[in-house]
């Protein structure tokens, strides 16, 4: 922009010295290479895309403003809308407050070179292996990835696993595990169905129990309880035989005792006598109880899950969703995925942020910081007040480039979503991508998506440019 | 592709490498074999040369080489080989043919552009041709390759995705002594699976293929392969009742998430072909699920996942299975259930996906190449290497080199009803197509099912058919 002189700007113009014609036809042979390179890839193609926009799948037949409406009421592309909307209020304010606050930061503290060297590095890493750490961090697996790791960490801190654990979130269930004489209690107990007296015995299975986990706990074969006057004889066993796989209800010689379980004896009223935990075998015994009739009690305790993890990259909104129309749905859901790359991104462009404003940070006039710490301003406040509105132009910058960068985003979909994810997680970038080169090829529809983007672009481009304008 | 599928490939580049390696030195008699063999195609000398196009590239271009050297020696006629990048055949050939430069033969993944090339008058027809080569396929194949009655392509490489992988181990840890042959037999092994502790099912949810696959299956089994086809042409609605049968016998397995291994979530962040390791995991982890509905290229990733498996089948003479996986650990498989003992009308109707070999131009010595890719002997050699099913009756089944191969093979020409995979039939619908299978594996209820049967043939009707 800077190195546009009224001579070239202004050729053709009429009184012309003949000297000065000449030099206008050698800046124009000069220019002439890059004009036409110009026009032949940016120009022709914006046209082309126009032109393109108003025609069907296949770009043979005019079909007028058709894609247009496609596009504002297909719900899947309306998801790429929102998607773009949430990005732009959400993504642009906080690389920039996170940029201020490390340029800060970075100038205060003794090895500020090498500390903003290490937040940049992710500018120059390649945006796909960025996504794809990111994809990993995020892992639904707590094995692989370390948030779910983190998570799990936490949550089993609070609520201690159990020695078999049933996870509703992978469809589990007490019911499920409950075989023989026992049932669900509603409060995440197994109790058995009838009720016992001393001297008698009570066989409890469960099925469901993997062999490894048997194997893991020291399980032995099962043996069934025999009666002793005065006590309880009792035995939880794996009520799943491989040689008998159809057969509940009897203790074969190939199956194992459920070892580790913490069983209590319950009066019918309900309140605890005593507890005990299953030896090798599954057997468990209470004695020096009293006459009447008791149940036994598998403790909930023990089927605790633990932490299965939080699918970041799944489609499941965090905002309420249910009753909503599919078009409602489109519009108002906010999946999780576009939380897990907001922070992938975040990571990605900070540096970038704390570097603009680092820049902007040393041309300050200190003695304006100054004078406000000597009238006894905190530090908090010669941020708030000082710093940050003298720093505005270049906050301004960096933000509006940053809404023109989220506005086409679209490299860390590809790569950080998963498949299934992918529909959620798109954006007018991307559908323009799946519509125009992905085995659904609709040229049409996508060149009014990339009509539409480009659309929305110009604004803050426009800004952007009269802002350099201005400052030369 | 995600990166882990890049990451594994570019390691086993080396595993392949060595077993090439093998391959060329077993190769040598391989082709003394065929060359003594009665099913020689062409003995005349003709020179020149033809140039062929194909995805296949790394071994399976060194296993075609191989596979075609017999032609090479008996005509004289030099194959320049290309291999093209996987995905990009179609397009490649259709820019080619476009600019006047084809290949002399183009190996077609699929038999979409097939139909574009020759009514685009780009193929010349075969039938003349191979002549009585032709009655080395069911005639479902070469409808398949045939527009108009005129039949334009010759089936070399076929895969089979009529196929349940299973781990015997698991199999034998949960009691199941005879393998299923019903959908709802299946469901109530998967019951006794869930009972010993074992996740019945591995998916591959995390993209929507293989969901398409299975419910492909599901539809073929319990509709048949007429109405398939004309599903597939769009000749019958989305909406139609025989399209709610095969969708609710999908929800029979997805609406039961502890069916599958992690749940619904599980189901869906999980990637092809991590869903094979997990049912067949290398040395040092434990199997977590005991079955992985997905077609036979599933062996591939076996192997190269883990060289310690054995293939073994169940009365062929394979290797025996014992429930100790660490010792011999196997894989099979079991053809795709029908829907139930009363509904086994369409039993042995298989769905498949193949290469299928056009003249794009017609020259004396891309004529002799199509004849002898007709003929067995090129496939005898493939199949002899591994990796490889042909669609050619001919092959012998003793090339196949272990049992689960052969029975997957028997299966592939035995077959009554061949159909292909009906999303690679839907050009520019292919995409959404898979976004509304996912959309049943999510919410597999009656309401989500009729809504996105509702989607579903808008999306047909506005994409057409190419």
């Amino acid at each position: 922009m800077t190195a546009a002189t009224p001579e070239i700007t202004r050729f053709g113009g009429l009184h012309r010295a003949p000297g000065r014609r000449r030099r206008n036809l050698a800046s124009l042979a000069f220019l002439a290479p890059a004009a036409i390179w110009l026009l032949v890839v940016v120009v022709y193609p914006c046209f082309a895309t126009i032109r393109y926009s108003f025609y069907d799948e296949s770009a043979s037949r005019f079909v007028g403003l058709a894609n247009y409406k496609a596009v504002f009421s297909t719900d899947a592309i309306l998801v790429a809308f929102r998607n773009n909307i949430i990005w732009v209020l959400v993504f642009p304010f906080l690389v920039t407050v996170i940029g201020l606050m490390l340029a800060v930061l970075s100038e205060r503290i003794r090895w500020g070179t090498a500390f903003k060297t290490i937040i940049v590095m992710p500018v120059v890493f390649s945006a796909t292996a960025s996504a794809l750490v990111w994809r990993t961090i995020f892992d639904l697996n707590p094995h692989v990835g370390v948030v779910n790791a983190l998570e799990q960490t936490a949550s089993d801190f609070v609520r201690p696993p159990g020695p078999y654990p049933v996870d509703a979130n992978l469809g589990q269930s007490l019911a499920g595990l409950a075989s023989t004489g026992v049932r669900p209690d509603g409060h995440g107990s197994l109790v058995s169905i009838s009720t016992v007296n001393a001297g008698h015995t009570v066989e409890l299975g469960l099925i469901g129990v993997s062999p490894q986990t048997l194997a893991l706990l020291g399980a032995r074969t099962a043996r069934a309880p025999t009666a002793a006057p005065g006590v309880i004889d009792g035995l939880v066993w794996r009520d799943f035989s491989p040689s008998h796989p159809g057969a509940r209800g009897r203790v074969y010689p190939d199956e194992d005792g459920l070892a580790d379980l913490q069983v209590s004896l319950l009066r019918t009223g309900g309140s605890a006598v005593a507890t005990t935990t299953t030896r090798p075998d599954g057997q468990f015994k209470f004695a020096n109880i009293g006459p009447g009739s008791f149940r036994v009690q598998i403790d909930a305790q023990n089927f605790t899950s633990s932490f299965g993890g939080t699918f970041w990259l799944g489609s499941s909104s965090v905002t309420p969703t249910s009753g909503l129309s599919q078009t409602a749905q489109a519009l108002l859901s906010v999946p999780l995925i576009d939380i897990a790359m907001i922070v992938a991104y975040l990571w990605m462009w900070a540096g970038f942020a704390m570097v603009i404003i680092a820049a902007g940070l040393s041309s300050l006039n200190r003695e304006v910081l100054e004078a406000a710490r000597i009238d006894g301003a905190s530090e908090w406040q010669v941020l708030k007040r000082v710093t940050t509105p003298m720093l505005a132009p270049v906050l301004a910058v960096v933000f509006v480039t940053m809404v023109i960068n989220v506005l086409k985003v679209f490299d860390i979909i590809l790569n950080m979503a998963p498949g299934s994810s992918q529909a959620a997680a798109s954006t007018l970038a991307f559908s323009m991508y799946t519509h125009g080169f992905e085995g659904g090829i609709h040229s049409g529809l996508a060149s009014a998506i990339a009509v539409i983007l480009f659309a929305s672009v110009v604004p803050a481009m426009a800004w952007n440019l009269k802002r350099i304008r201005g400052q030369m | 592709m995600s990166f882990s599928v890049l990451l594994r490939r570019w390691e086993r580049r080396s595993v392949k490498l060595a077993a090439a390696v093998g391959g060329v030195v077993a190769l040598s008699a391989v082709i003394a074999l065929a060359d003594s063999s009665a099913t020689k195609a062409a003995t005349k000398h003709i020179g020149g040369s033809v140039t062929v196009w194909a995805e296949w590239t790394g071994p399976e271009q060194q296993s075609f080489e191989a596979a075609i050297t017999p032609f090479e020696t008996q005509t004289g006629i030099k194959v320049n080989y290309a291999g093209k990048p996987s995905g990009t055949m179609d397009s490649a050939t259709e820019t080619a043919v476009k600019g006047g430069k084809p290949p002399d033969v183009a190996i077609l993944p699929d038999p979409g552009t097939l139909r574009i090339l020759a009514a685009d008058h780009a193929l010349t027809p075969v039938g003349p041709i191979i002549g009585k080569e032709s009655k080395n396929y069911a005639a479902s194949w070469n409808t398949l390759a045939s527009v108009k009655g005129k039949q334009y392509g010759v089936w070399f490489k076929a895969a089979n995705k009529n196929t349940i992988w299973y781990n015997p181990a698991e199999f034998a840890a949960a009691g199941i002594t005879s393998l299923p042959t019903t959908w709802t037999g299946l469901l109530a092994d998967a019951t006794t699976i869930k009972a010993a502790g074992i996740a019945p099912f591995s998916l591959c949810t995390d993209v929507g293929w293989p969901v398409a696959d299975l419910w492909q299956n599901l539809y073929l089994k319990s509709a048949g392969p007429t109405d398939y086809d004309k599903l597939a042409a769009h000749q019958i609605p989305w909406t139609s009742p025989t399209v709610t049968t095969a969708f609710n016998l999908l929800a029979d397995l997805v609406g039961t998430p502890s069916d599958l291994l992690g749940g619904t979530s599980g189901a869906l962040s999980s990637t092809y072909p991590g869903c094979v390791d997990k049912v067949f995991p290398a040395p040092g982890s434990l199997p977590q699920a005991a079955m992985v509905i997905e077609a036979d290229f599933v062996v591939n990733e076996i192997n190269s996942n883990s060289s310690n498996y054995t293939p073994g089948l169940k009365g062929t003479g394979g290797a025996t299975c014992t429930a100790d996986a660490s010792k011999t650990p196997c894989y099979d498989f079991f053809a795709f259930p029908y829907p139930s003992a009363s509904d086994s009308t369409y039993a042995s109707a298989l769905q498949g996906a193949g290469d299928v070999a056009t003249l794009t131009k017609s020259t004396p010595q891309s004529r002799a190449f199509i004849k002898y890719l007709a003929s067995p002997e090129g496939g005898a050699i493939w199949a002899h290497l591994g990796g490889f099913t042909s669609p050619n009756k001919g092959v012998p089944l003793s090339a196949y080199p272990d049992p689960v191969t052969r029975a997957d093979a028997k299966e592939l020409v035995d077959a009554k009803g061949f159909v292909f995979s009906l999303d690679d039939l839907q050009g520019s619908w292919e995409p959404d197509l898979w976004a509304d299978m996912l959309s049943v594996v999510k919410t597999p209820t009656a309401a989500n099912i009729a809504a996105v049967e509702q989607t579903m043939q808008a999306q047909a009707t506005a994409a057409g058919i190419k």
